[in-house]
């Protein structure tokens, strides 16, 4: 079979690949559309570092075929990262230590989001199941729960703040 | 060597009409958590892959007393069956939450052992399958599904479509025990379903996952289970049971030795869990 066209939405824009049977969502998005903070892990499923939203909903890239995700909404972490500053999950990260060295990062700051979408308040527990398909091997994750709880704070404080 | 053809049918109908046409070669995969790896590491070298994510099989909705699950339908879309509990702790206690949201019902029943944990609790459910071709359809019981190590009845033409779970209010438990707290392969795996006739069991379901070629039913220590009252000594015996009926094997998380000793006892925590229900229970 020949190459074919899909389109989908990465971020707030929508972009058209073409692509050869079966290409990885992983491939595209870092070879084809430059979005490197994808990170390719084990391409096993197992390390939760290619993590990106399909519709809000975690997944990783690196097991879609990117003709699965044809017409969804992608989110990666250069989607969430403003023109100018960071996201509150990436500050949080940044003054919390949550990384050192910063492989599994994205793929964390994805999860967070995701999680925070789901529950701006979660325990210490929620947080615990939700990173369990993310390895990081060098800060033992305390560090990284402390920013997610902390990234929680902010975000409903600016929340807050544009309802008054 | 790369896949040269990628299928996403869009029904049911167009799914069977390519099995038809493309034959045994025709590799089937819907949320890609088994098939992916191994095509990435190239372990696995298609020609044709059949992707179900589009073909409407993800649907789950309960007839009268029966739950019907899309084979398709994901492991996060059962943490919302409140109707079937141990199907919830089953799949909570499944891999990680983004293998959750790509993993699917259907797709557990093909995982190789030590994965499965989901077709554990459905085994113990009574649970069976729908099995379709382009020319009609069969439904079967879950429990003669899997015949060896990666080995089912299915024949070249069918795809799985559909698992039934009927919803009893019997007592069950799910334990899945591992080396880690989550997102860990199995030691072993044990679901039970109990009935009771007043104060003695009247039948029993214990299913076990990881320490068999497929997840498998411990009829031995069922039988030894009925006309008890779940006591001290017969759970002793059907736990010594179980452990002897699994045929475990030696893998990067456990030895054989390791994971029939942990059958038996984890199958003791299990009955002993129900025990304790029933006698809160009053029986």
């Amino acid at each position: 079979m020949a190459s074919t066209i899909v389109t989908f939405e990465l971020g707030d824009r929508e972009v058209e690949v073409m692509v050869k049977p079966m290409t990885t969502l992983q491939s595209v998005l870092r070879n084809q559309l430059g979005q490197t903070a994808v990170k390719e892990g084990c391409r096993q499923g197992g390390c939760g570092s290619c993590t990106v939203l399909v519709d809000g909903e975690p997944m990783l890239s690196c097991l879609l075929p990117v003709e699965d995700v044809a017409g969804q909404r992608i989110t990666t972490l250069e989607s969430i990262t403003p023109t100018e500053g960071l996201h509150p999950i990436q500050q949080a990260f940044l003054d919390n230590y949550a990384f050192q060295c910063g492989y599994c990062t994205p793929g964390m700051v994805m999860i967070s989001k995701a999680l925070l979408d789901h529950d701006p308040v979660p325990s210490a527990d929620d947080i615990g199941q939700a990173l369990t398909g993310n390895i990081c091997r060098c800060t033992g994750y305390r560090p990284i729960v402390r920013a997610i709880q902390v990234a929680g704070d902010a975000m409903r404080d600016s929340v807050g703040e544009q309802a008054r | 060597m790369t896949v040269t053809s990628y299928f996403l049918p869009r029904s049911l109908p167009e799914a069977l009409d390519l099995m038809e046409q493309h034959g045994p070669a025709l590799l089937v995969m819907a949320g890609g958590t088994i098939a992916m790896p191994l095509i990435n590491e190239g372990l696995s070298l298609p020609d044709a892959v059949m992707g179900l994510r589009r073909a409407g099989l993800d649907g789950i909705e309960r007839t009268d007393d029966t739950l019907r699950i899309g084979a398709t339908a994901t492991l996060t879309q059962l943490l919302d069956q409140a109707d079937v509990p141990i199907l919830r702790e089953a799949a909570r206690n499944t891999a990680s939450w983004s293998i959750r949201n790509m993993a699917t019902v259907g797709g557990n029943l093909f995982t190789p052992p030590p994965g499965g944990d989901v077709a554990v609790a459905l085994l113990a459910l009574d649970a069976s399958v729908t099995l379709a071709c382009a020319t009609g359809e069969r439904v079967i019981p879950l429990v003669d599904f899997s015949t060896g190590f990666l080995t089912n009845q299915l024949a070249a033409d069918e795809l799985l479509v559909e698992i039934q779970v009927p919803i009893t209010s019997e007592p069950t438990a799910y334990i899945k025990f591992g080396r880690k707290h989550a997102n860990t392969p199995a030691v072993v795996t044990v679901a039970v379903r109990l009935e009771w006739n007043e104060e003695r069991v009247a039948d029993a379901r214990i299913a076990l996952g990881a320490v068999a070629p497929h997840p498998i039913r411990a009829r031995q220590a069922e039988r030894l289970l009925v006309g008890t009252s779940l006591d001290r000594g017969a759970i002793a015996g059907a736990a010594a049971a179980a452990a002897q009926e699994c045929e475990p094997f030696t893998d990067g998380i456990a030895t054989d030795w390791y994971r029939r000793r942990m059958a038996g006892l984890i199958v003791s925590r299990a009955l002993e869990q129900l025990a304790q229900g029933a006698a809160e229970a009053g029986r």
